[in-house]
């Protein structure tokens, strides 16, 4: 079996992927924007480290759901902003599409086991 | 394409990368600080949150690579720095690879042109020989017409069969006669083969019958003499006189048969059947001089049609108890195997040959590197200390052997290239298809193959040994730990050596003095200061003038100055030719089909004093053995030995069954003279029985090749000769002008490239071996310095300090000479056939060898032990 990389305990494959294209669609954003971002909405759920982060984002950047460009952070220094490209909007409909119909499924299958 | 463009913007994601994650801790740390944290506290907090900063960096950027290639790349970039380092030593590697990959390209590439590439004819795994033979013997033997037209009716194993024999006609109506090499085939050659013409149509059935004289011709023959005019079809040549019809121009880069790649035209058997001759050769039994080939049918083995060929010819036998009792029995092989002969066997003996070769470079290099890895054994444990996996070390150290090993295969190919025509020239016409090798697809690749696994051979015991490296002990003692198992290792590899060489130097060995035999056998005649040639008197203008002309010849050509005398022959020796007949004692007659055969050839006067044959008894034959007077023979000594064991041969009478159109039959000679035997082939094992007849007697038999006997260089005669036959008729053109000299050397020509090729592998292995011997006992020695410093502080004595570094020595060349020489005893059997008068275990051989690797050995040994008795032992103790 692979080893699970302690830094980086994923609710289900692909969820910090959906997390931050998600975060990501509703506003561009930097590094560690982001990295605050997820830990204040995920709390105890998604502890990561803030590096782990990367990784990831270079993995959809690869894949051609982000794409950066410079802006300017909260403390207006120039930064490099995420942003969702439109293969990345698709993306995340049709997971998230998935993720729906998985949840609905385990809803029913649970609801039907306990009767 | 995107995997480029991914290549050149890699170094801005990179920095992008690094940008991005600046900033992110930058904004951390003013976060941080903004709650009152000091910046130091800020930026450690900042650090620790993010994670391990190095780790994350590289696994971003990985997501950009092609993690397997990159680091392959890597370790190349490494390796080739590891080469630059040290630049004595991988040139030395190179050289040594070049030399075994180099050998081994081009022996390969022979190889692959005459024995791997099929026969150059459609479906060829399906054509076969088909031989005659004779029961008990398994003497194989041409087949004659009459067997081939019944075999051809009664055989259902074959498609097809086709028989073929060489044929050599002038060309005349053209500005200079030019001698043609032809084919005489049967009808079936075009679809036997599966080659059709490129221009015209192939032979049919009828036109085989008498009368019949069509031609085929060549691509390079329509080129030369045609200028490619498609109009040649239906056109007329004069091939000997005789008319010829062309009715087909064969593709360019046909050739049948395979060994004959100069042929111009074939024809079909109806120029044997011709009615003006006694008894035409297609209707005659006992004339056997055909060679067949078959094309099997779909899903018939080589077996099976062996089967019914031997059932078919027995029966023949018993139809034709007179002619066929002899030729009771057949043979089917595959076409290419016939084609080989026994050169595959040759071939095979010298594969081997530089294959060791390679093994022991390949030992040699192995060597190197585990001496370099001890030199090593630092940079490698600091290596593992930083966290390199074992595997990652042995990829490191493969990569770095491997790159040697593709170097030294480039340098390789290009001495292959460098050296292939000259081992071709050397090779000339003694293997069938031997020209056909070149550089080509199938030689790159071979070299690739070889280049890799090389590289692996000698790479993989030095990276696997490298990598056991105990970390904390090398470290500590500052990477001068001493490992006695790799010393081991280096000897077992030098015994390997010295054992692989023994077994080459004495296969060489083996051939030349085999060679060295033939060379100084006795031919029976003086080989020196000899000019043959050859010119052909066609029947259409010569039929009844032959021996007037000839007379006339060889008046003029013995008045020619520096010609001392002249003859001729029709079979001379070192030639090719050959003929055999049976023959009837009447004093011990026997059943008809169970005649004797002896060599056979008739001669002109003075043949016996221009070869300087001795004459042992009785006379030469004279002017006056025409046709009107007694018929008469001259035998040689095998002649007389074998079959008149005891007696006088002199005035016994015989009957060789050689027609020269008197009633009756072939007459009754008596025997005027006893000869001394002659050597016929180069490589022939003894002498054979022969029989001489006087051409005089012989009126209607063609033809004489002149043999020469000159006072100066023979070939300075050749521009009188060939002034002097077109004297006398301009449309003679004379061929195959050499000297005996040649003609022997011709003969030898495969036994001596075997022997050169062998003796320079073996010279190779053995110089490689000594130098692997001495590396070995100078890195023993320069590791021991201490050691020997020690002793020599101790008290011990130079000569003892020398001593001890020779017995290890005389160990290694010991253990290596005995297993080589139980290894060339068990192996050389496979030489059997290409030695002359050699024993495969030839105990001269064997010591011969044996006492030259010891002397080289102990050659290679005295300059590192001379090295260790001369170490100052406290510049020895003070060095570490």
């Amino acid at each position: 079996m692979k080893k699970k990389r302690p830094e980086y305990r994923d609710l289900f494959p692909g969820a910090l992927e959906l997390m931050i294209l998600k975060s990501l669609s509703w506003r561009p954003m930097h590094g560690y924007a982001l990295a605050q971002r997820l830990t204040d909405i995920s709390e105890d759920y998604l502890q990561i480290e803030e590096g782990s982060l990367y990784p990831a984002l270079q993995r959809m950047l690869k894949a051609g759901w982000l794409e950066t460009e410079m802006g300017l952070s909260a403390r207006n220094r120039p930064v490099r902003i995420f942003k969702v490209t439109e293969a990345g909007r698709k993306h995340l409909e049709q997971e998230l599409a998935s993720v729906e119909k998985m949840f609905a499924g385990v809803t029913r299958v649970l609801a039907l086991a306990g009767q | 394409m995107c995997l480029l463009k991914q290549l050149f913007t890699r170094r801005r994601r990179y920095d992008e990368l690094s940008e991005s994650i600046r900033e992110h801790l930058e904004e951390k740390v003013a976060d941080l600080m903004d709650q009152g944290v000091t910046r130091e506290d800020a930026e450690r907090t900042a650090r620790r949150k993010f994670g391990n900063l190095t780790q994350i960096e590289e696994r971003s950027r990985a997501i950009w690579q092609w993690p397997t290639l990159e680091s392959i790349l890597a370790d190349v970039k490494y390796a080739i720095r590891q080469m630059r380092k040290a630049p004595g030593f991988s040139a030395v590697v190179v050289i040594i690879l070049a030399l075994g990959i180099g050998a081994n390209t081009t022996v390969f590439s022979i190889v692959d042109a005459v024995m791997l590439r099929p026969l150059p004819f459609a479906q060829p795994q399906r054509l076969v020989e088909v031989k005659g033979s004779e029961e008990q013997h398994f003497e194989s033997s041409d087949v004659s017409y009459p067997d081939f037209f019944d075999w051809r009716a009664r055989a259902r194993s074959f498609e097809h069969l086709l028989s073929y024999h060489d044929i050599a006609e002038t060309l005349t109506g053209v500005n200079r006669p030019l001698r043609l090499d032809g084919e005489v085939v049967s009808w079936e050659m075009v679809p036997t083969l599966g080659i059709s013409p490129a221009l015209g149509r192939g032979f049919s059935a009828e036109d085989e019958k008498r009368g019949s004289r069509v031609i085929l011709i060549s691509h390079a023959f329509w080129k030369t003499q045609f200028s490619e005019d498609r109009s040649v079809l239906g056109r007329s040549i004069s091939l000997g006189g005789n008319p010829y019809t062309i009715i087909g121009v064969m593709p360019a880069g046909f050739r049948f048969p395979v060994t004959q790649p100069n042929n111009s035209f074939w024809t079909t058997l109806a120029v044997d059947s011709d009615a003006t001759d006694i008894r035409p050769l297609t209707v005659n039994r006992s004339v056997h001089f055909l060679t067949v080939i078959g094309k099997l049918k779909p899903g018939v083995t080589i077996t099976q049609a062996d089967q019914e060929m031997k059932a078919l010819a027995a029966s023949l036998a018993k139809q034709y108890p007179d002619t066929n009792t002899r030729h009771n029995s057949a043979w089917v092989q595959s076409e290419l195997a016939s084609v080989l002969g026994d050169t595959s066997t040759l071939l095979l003996v010298v594969l081997g040959a530089v294959t060791l070769v390679l093994l022991i470079a390949c030992g040699n290099i192995a060597n190197l590197l585990l001496a370099r890895v001890h030199e090593r054994y630092r940079e490698i444990a600091m290596r593992s200390a930083l966290g390199a996996a074992r595997s990652r070390i042995v990829r490191q150290l493969l990569a770095e052997s491997l790159l040697l090993g593709l170097i030294g295969g480039i340098a390789g190919c290009v001495l292959a290239f460098i050296s292939t025509p000259a081992v071709l020239r050397l090779i000339g016409d003694s293997v069938p298809r031997a020209a056909d090798a070149g550089v080509d697809l199938p030689m790159l690749g071979f070299a690739l193959g070889v280049s890799l696994l090389s590289g692996v051979v000698f790479g993989i015991v030095p990276a696997l040994t490298a990598s056991k490296t105990d970390l904390v002990s090398t470290l500590k003692e500052g990477g001068y730990s001493d490992t006695p198992s790799h010393d081991w290792l280096r000897s077992s590899v030098v015994v390997g050596q010295i054992a692989l060489g023994i077994v080459l130097t004495v296969g060489a060995g083996l051939l030349i003095s085999s060679f060295v035999r033939l060379t100084r056998l006795d031919e029976g005649f003086i080989s020196d200061h000899l000019l043959t040639f050859t010119f052909e008197l066609p029947d259409s203008t010569y039929k009844d003038t032959r021996p007037q002309f000839y007379q006339q010849y060889f008046e003029k050509l013995r008045a020619l100055p520096g010609v001392q005398s002249a003859a001729g022959v029709h079979n001379l020796p070192m030639t090719d030719d050959l003929a055999m007949i049976g023959f009837e004692n009447p004093e011990h007659p026997v059943p008809k089909g169970r005649q004797p055969n002896a060599d056979l050839t008739f001669i002109s006067t003075d043949y016996f004093r221009t070869l300087q044959v001795p004459q042992l008894r009785g006379r030469d034959f004279t002017d006056a053995d025409n046709m009107q007077a007694p018929q008469v023979m001259i035998i040689n000594e095998a002649f007389a030995k074998r079959y008149f064991p005891g007696e006088d041969a002199l005035g016994k009478k015989l009957r060789p069954g050689a027609t020269n159109g008197m009633p009756g039959g072939p007459p009754l000679r008596e025997i005027v003279g006893v000869v001394g035997n002659t050597r016929h082939f180069g490589t022939q094992r003894e002498m054979p029985p022969a029989m001489y007849l006087p051409v005089g007697q012989l009126p209607n038999w063609c033809c004489l090749r002149s043999v020469v006997r000159t006072s100066v260089d023979p070939m300075s005669l050749e521009p009188a000769v060939l002034k002097l036959v077109s004297s006398m008729d301009s449309n003679l053109p004379v061929t195959q002008v050499r000297t005996m000299d040649d003609l022997f050397s011709l003969q030898l020509a495969q036994p001596r490239f075997a022997m050169i090729l062998l003796g320079t592998f073996a010279g190779l292995a053995l110089l490689l071996t000594v130098i692997g011997l001495y590396g070995v006992m100078a890195y023993s020695v320069s590791r021991r310095t201490r050691e020997i410093g020690v002793r020599l502080a101790l008290g011990a004595q130079r000569s003892a300090v020398m001593r001890m570094v020779l017995h290890d020595a005389a160990v290694l060349l010991l253990i290596g000479i005995a297993i080589g020489v139980a290894a060339s005893v068990a192996s050389a059997s496979v030489l059997k056939t290409t030695l002359y008068g050699v024993d495969p275990h030839d105990p001269f051989v064997l010591t011969v060898v044996c006492i030259s690797v010891t002397l080289t050995g102990f050659l290679a040994a005295y300059i590192p032990s001379i090295r260790a008795a001369s170490i100052d032992p406290m510049k020895a103790l003070r060095s570490e």
